[in-house]
């Protein structure tokens, strides 16, 4: 009953809102943080409800069905208090807009049920309903702004949205398929069923649930539960959430769409509905495929690239809310690379107790299989994740613990982080780090929470960055440990002993782009000193009535002498405090987290409610091996900020873009293919053909055939004339034969192609078959579009009956 | 002729389009009623015959032993004589405020009214011979709408369309003679056909069959007229090219392929891979070329090229599990595809534009009508909530479960083509309600369409999410249909 309180009634609400909205905009504004604000109750009484689920059957032919356990309930809380701090803050930021913003707010709380439901559900078909459902609902926000920019980033958000979401249906079906089932609960027993068993087609058949197919003329089964389809349906889902996550490939999105979102929403875009897909991927590969050895090795090497190239695109980036967006790109690579990790050591232990390699015949590989998932799936406590708690390795349980961490680690950062980009937002209406460098100089309270975002992200010892990252960081030791001892061969540990450097120098590049923002936006001065000073003045008024931040935001500060020296600066940065008191408490409320969760008590407790694995209490944060990691990663940054950023991303101390343009994915590959690829197949399949003058080569090649004849049999008398007769009729049906392909080619580029441009000569080779097509075209124009067609094709019918009754009657 | 009264829902409507056309009511509402009136009895005689009429099998005439006249009412007739007779009274009314002002509505309304007693002469008629002379009538009544506006256009356009559908049909008509020598004389679920020809010969007729009738379901190499003929009148354009005449081809090739030949004998022939593979590059093609369209209703149009294959191959499958999902997404389809059009149609209408760049900023002045079209064009492309996701899943999981490389083929070309419709529905929602800054193109006297227009379109839509939220509603009787219960 609340789990279907907390997923349903923001919709109503959101019906509620959008008559309201329209007409009392004050009520509205009121309204909407009252409403996040109800949520967020609700959502604390979950604490109270472990273990209980609601299902509801006959809606969507499956029905629908949630759970609450630790991990949900943890991520239903913070995605009602996302919600809450950027409802609070949307107040003041959208101050200035009327239009549109009623339509926004509705969207707005649909995403908030959608994503409770996503985050409260019981199997996988209720995730993808809700999943669709925000994906929808998530894109009105991404174009809100309606400039050129925004909706050219609105169509990549919602395309990529549409393929993840049928690359997703795709994996669900191939699972379901296989499985029979989609409920997280039950994935581990139908996944050893079907592992243990060898996959014969009796085995599928009696997994299939599907009524129908049980008629008279089913087709004989399929292997559906073939190792090969079930990686493929693994591979399928990762890649369908992973496009919602920003995981490479399809990560395209996530650069894009940020720096023209409104704030709020970004802020909610990169914190929650990132995790999202993390969580479909963790629920996925947690409950169906818990060691499964290549889907573990494809999430750890996507998750790696992800990381990296997400740190390395917010490198180079000069624009603040890009930077951010890259930086959730990359820390989603952390989450998945500490997946992928657990989801290998599970493979690495079932193949050491099934003592055979991981890179073994098939044969090894179903058994390690089998093994991880019976090992896995005995110990399951129902309705929790049931792979990861039992008993398993001190890695997985770091893994997982770091994981889970450190996604709400990063929920939290980019809340506070973006909404302190909304600050610069809606004083200076620019991201460029150029224009809004030297604005944060005198804005301590900014500085303090920014200072607090950059040190939890970048994983500074006493932050909340650091705990989650070293418990990933231990998980990849972990696994190298593991490997080594279970003998998968040399090669395979040297390409984990990297993969560790990666994530060290990935940790590293964090830093060093924190450091960029940081120094950029609140240390140095901007390259024009009037625009300084104007920055400066503005918050010199603020320091001289100097608890107006918490004034509310009508009030006017005293008019000093600075801020009229600053005259010709922003104007808007002048008559007002930066922002007002309700965006202060929802920045400065978010931002402390950094430092709660930067205690290892509290984090440990964390881990063990949301993995329901109290070993991980054992925990030391702070011993010198972890602190060594952590620092190695730090000193990375650093040198990489001095070395770098200063000296090649900066010239006479302004920032360049020195990312190639070449280098996107997106415009030299997406596009290109859906608008010139896919038509240009279609046109190729008729076009080939006609180029290659396949019918002027018959014709030559029955002409060439009765000539042979005729040279052979030439000196017959008798047959002379016989002869001279096939080439002439060799020639007749060549010339007919090449007309005739000639203009079937040139009907189906009429009707495939449908060409409008006049065709010219160049579009043929010159030579006969060009006059052949067009003699035909004209030819066969009136005949194709004319009654007479129909009479022939007529007369071919009857023609045809009345011999079949002929024959019949003889 | 114990059962004659299914003669009455065929009959009636032909009648009032006859009084309509000879009589000329004066006015529009006069004329309106007229055929509601005509229209509603033979929906409510159809409803009437679904329910509680006998299921026998009503013989009008015999031309010789084996060629009869003959009716019947059994499953798939149930779902598409059930489903057209929901339709046609809502186009009416639609069609009334849309054809203010035309030129020769009593001929238009004449033809409209006419078309749905031949419609349901298709559905009702109990062999292929009987389906055949309807499918051919029900080609000749529409040609006079599809050339309406009499212009040079809708001209060409009429002749192609007759070009192919009696091109196609006389196709067709080449198994209707073999398959009515062979034995079927009466539709039977699982195939009726005797073994008189041998089957290799039979499996070539399939396919002459499938392609001659399939030009009316527009398969490929035959799919050119329906583009063609969107310069109809939305009325026609919606009811009759996205549902009723489109559909009755989807319909004669179920007929074709589960009661004359049934699935042992084509199951894992060539003849059915070959039109499986047809059906296949079909949906895929027409949905490129659906993406690359300009024109509203020409967009549309190829979009229902491309549903209809999903449709052949749901039924070309040969499982049960097939054909339930091809008979589920002829009914979601049409549902869908209404509401689509009549919005489009709307559009049209009130701007009196139709290409896809003008309908920037069209959604903030007629908010209803663009709504509803976003929820048709979420469920065109398949998303949960929506009765069209439930007619893809069932279509994926029967294509996976059949497992064949081809089925497999079409599960892909499914998903790519699903992606591809939400590129070519959805945009056009974005740019309705999104437009760019200072580019939004219908300008003042833009409003809300007529509630004529408006209450069909409703209906549609809120068809379309109760089917989506409770599919349980038909799908357990198209289950039953699927299996030959009926």
């Amino acid at each position: 009953m609340l789990v279907d309180l907390i997923v349903f009634l923001p919709f109503v609400m959101a019906a509620g809102a959008y008559p309201l909205g329209r007409k009392h905009e004050k009520i509205r504004d009121l309204l909407v943080p009252a409403f996040a604000g109800i949520e967020l109750l609700l959502c604390c009484l979950l604490f109270g409800g472990q273990g209980s689920g609601t299902e509801i059957t006959g809606v969507l032919s499956m029905g629908l069905s949630f759970t609450v356990d630790g991990f949900r309930t943890v991520y239903a809380l913070i995605t009602a208090f996302m919600w809450f701090m950027t409802s609070v803050f949307s107040r003041e930021y959208f101050a200035h807009e009327r239009e549109g913003l009623a339509r926004y707010y509705v969207f707005w709380l649909m995403t908030l049920g959608a994503t409770e439901g996503v985050m409260l559900s019981a199997d996988l078909m209720t995730t993808f309903v809700f999943f669709e459902i925000l994906s929808f609902t998530s894109f009105t926000w991404v174009l809100h702004e309606q400039t050129r920019a925004a909706i050219r980033a609105g169509y990549t958000y919602l395309f990529i949205a549409v393929i993840g979401g049928l690359l997703l249906l795709m994996g669900l079906l191939l699972l379901y398929s296989a499985a029979g089932t989609l409920t997280f609960s039950e994935l581990p027993a139908a996944m050893e069923r079907i592992l243990t068993n060898p996959p014969a087609g009796g085995a599928s058949a009696a997994a299939l649930t599907n009524a129908s197919s049980a008629g008279a003329f089913a087709a004989p089964l399929p292997n559906a539960a073939s190792p090969g389809r079930l990686l493929a349906a693994g591979i399928l889902i990762l890649l369908g959430f992973g496009a919602k996550a920003g995981m490479f490939p399809l990560h395209v999105w996530l650069p894009k769409a940020h720096p023209v979102a409104p704030s709020p929403g970004s802020a909610i875009l990169s914190g929650v509905l990132t995790k999202v897909g993390i969580f479909g991927i963790l629920m996925t590969s947690a409950e169906a495929f818990p060691a499964h050895p290549m889907l573990g090795a494809v999430i750890y090497v996507l998750g790696l690239v992800t990381m990296f190239l997400g740190a390395l695109l917010a490198l180079f980036s000069v624009n603040l809310k890009r930077t951010l967006a890259c930086s959730s790109m990359s820390q989603v690579g952390f989450i998945l690379t500490g997946l992928g990790s657990f989801v290998l050591q599970g493979a690495v232990a079932a193949a050491h107790e099934g003592a055979s390699a991981l890179s073994g015949a098939g044969e090894a590989v179903r058994e390690a299989l089998a093994g991880g998932a019976a090992a896995l799936s005995g110990a399951g406590a129902s309705g929790t994740l049931s792979a990861l708690t039992g008993e398993i390795g001190e890695g997985r349980v770091l893994a997982s613990s770091g994981l889970m961490l450190h996604m709400v680690n990063h929920s939290l950062l980019k809340l506070a982080l973006f909404m302190i980009a909304g600050v610069v937002v809606m004083n200076l209406h620019k991201l460029d780090l150029n224009a809004i460098r030297g604005w944060g100089r005198k804005k301590p309270l900014l500085k303090l929470a920014f200072a607090l975002g950059g040190l939890g992200i970048s994983g500074v010892p006493l932050f909340n960055g650091y705990i989650s990252k070293t418990m990933l960081h231990e998980g990849i030791v972990m696994l190298i440990e593991e490997a080594e001892t279970a003998g998968v061969g040399a090669f395979a540990v040297h390409v984990l002993a990297a993969s560790e450097w990666i994530f060290l120098i990935s940790g590293g590049l964090t830093f060093a782009y924190m450091m960029k923002l940081f120094f950029c936006v609140f240390v140095e001065k901007n390259a024009d000193p009037k625009v300084q000073a104007a920055y400066d003045g503005a918050s010199a008024a603020d320091a001289a009535s100097k608890d107006c931040v918490f004034a509310s935001g009508s009030q006017r500060p005293p008019k000093t002498s600075e801020t009229r020296a600053a005259a010709d600066g922003n104007a808007a940065c002048r008559r007002r405090p930066y922002m007002n008191a309700a965006s202060a408490f929802a920045i400065l409320g978010s931002a402390i987290f950094m430092l709660i969760l930067g205690q290892p008590a509290v984090m440990t407790r964390l881990a063990a409610f949301m993995t329901g694995n109290p070993e991980i209490l054992e925990f030391h944060a702070f011993t010198p091996g972890n602190l060594k990691g952590g620092f190695i990663s730090l000193g990375i940054g650093a040198a990489v900020y001095l070395l770098i950023v200063r000296l090649w991303l900066m010239r006479k101390g302004v920032y360049l873009d020195r990312w190639p343009k070449g280098l996107d994915l997106e415009e030299r590959v997406y596009r290109p293919l859906l608008t010139k690829a896919l038509p240009g197949i279609f046109g190729a399949i008729v076009r080939i053909p006609a180029e290659n003058r396949v019918s002027s080569l018959l014709c030559r090649g029955v002409l060439a055939a009765g000539k042979a004849l005729a040279r052979f049999f030439g000196e017959n008398r008798l047959l002379r004339p016989v002869c001279r007769g096939l080439v002439f009729l060799g020639t007749f049906f060549g010339r007919c034969l090449s007309t005739g392909t000639d203009a079937f080619f040139a009907l189906l580029r009429k009707t495939v192609l449908r060409e409008r441009r006049v065709q010219t000569a160049e579009d043929y080779q010159p030579g006969k078959a060009r006059t052949a097509v067009r003699v035909t075209e004209e030819a066969l124009r009136p005949l194709a579009f004319n009654f007479s067609f129909a009479l022939l094709m007529t007369c071919l019918g009857i023609i045809v009956f009345l011999v079949v009754l002929l024959l019949t009657i003889l | 002729m114990s059962g004659g009264w299914l003669l009455l829902p065929i009959g009636l409507p032909v009648l009032g389009g006859l009084y309509v056309l000879f009589r000329k009511p004066g006015t529009d509402t006069r004329r309106l009623v007229i055929c509601e009136i005509f229209t509603l009895a033979a929906a409510a005689m159809t409803f009437a015959m679904i329910l509680f009429g006998d299921r026998g099998i009503v013989q009008v005439f015999s031309l010789m032993k084996g060629f009869a006249i003959c009716f019947r009412v059994d499953g798939p007739a149930m779902l598409f004589a059930g489903m057209v007779s929901a339709m046609w009274p809502f186009v009416l009314l639609y069609a009334k405020a849309y054809m203010e002002g035309e030129h020769q509505r009593d001929k238009f309304f004449a033809f409209f009214t006419m078309t749905y007693g031949v419609t349901l002469g298709v559905a009702f008629a109990a062999n292929l011979l009987t389906m055949y002379v309807f499918f051919e009538m029900l080609t000749l009544v529409t040609i006079p709408l599809v050339t309406h506006y009499e212009d040079h256009d809708s001209m060409y356009a009429g002749r192609k369309y007759a070009a192919y559908c009696i091109g196609g049909a006389s196709l067709g008509f080449i198994a209707v003679v073999f398959c009515s020598l062979g034995g079927s004389e009466a539709f039977v679920y699982g195939g009726s056909l005797d073994t008189v020809f041998p089957a290799e010969i039979l499996r070539l007729i399939f396919v002459v069959g499938f392609f001659g009738f399939g030009a009316k379901a527009a398969i490929f190499p035959l799919h050119g007229w329906l583009p063609t003929a969107g310069v109809a009148p939305t009325p026609v354009t919606a009811l009759l090219h996205a549902v009723a005449v489109v559909n009755t081809g989807v319909y004669a090739v179920v007929r074709l392929t589960w009661y004359v030949y049934g699935p042992e004998l084509l199951a894992g022939s060539r003849a059915q891979l070959v039109c499986l593979l047809a059906a296949v590059f079909t949906l895929v093609f027409a949905a490129v070329m659906a993406v690359r369209e300009r024109h509203v209703k020409r967009r549309l149009a190829y979009s229902t090229v491309s549903n209809l294959s999903y449709m052949l191959y749901g039924v070309l499958l040969l499982t049960p599990a097939g054909l339930y999902a091809g008979l589920l997404h002829m009914l979601f389809h049409g549902i869908i595809k209404m509401s689509l059009f009549l919005c489009a149609g709307a559009f049209m209408h009130v701007t009196g534009k139709a290409y896809i760049y003008e309908i920037n900023g069209a959604g903030l002045r007629m908010p209803v009508t663009f709504s509803f079209y976003t929820l048709g064009a979420l469920s065109l492309t398949g998303i949960p909530l929506f009765c069209g996701f439930v007619s893809k899943w069932s279509l994926l999981t029967a294509g996976a479960e059949a497992g064949t490389p081809a089925a497999l083929a079409g599960v892909a070309a499914l998903i790519a083509a699903a992606f591809l419709c939400a590129v070519y529905t959805i945009s056009i929602s974005v740019r309705a309600f999104f437009p760019e800054t200072g580019k939004s193109s219908p300008e003042g006297g833009v409003h809300e369409a007529p509630w004529q227009m408006l209450l069909p379109i409703g209906v549609f839509a809120a068809l379309n999410i109760l089917f989506g939220l409770f599919p349980g509603l038909v799908t357990g009787f198209i289950q039953e249909i699927s299996m030959g219960v009926f």
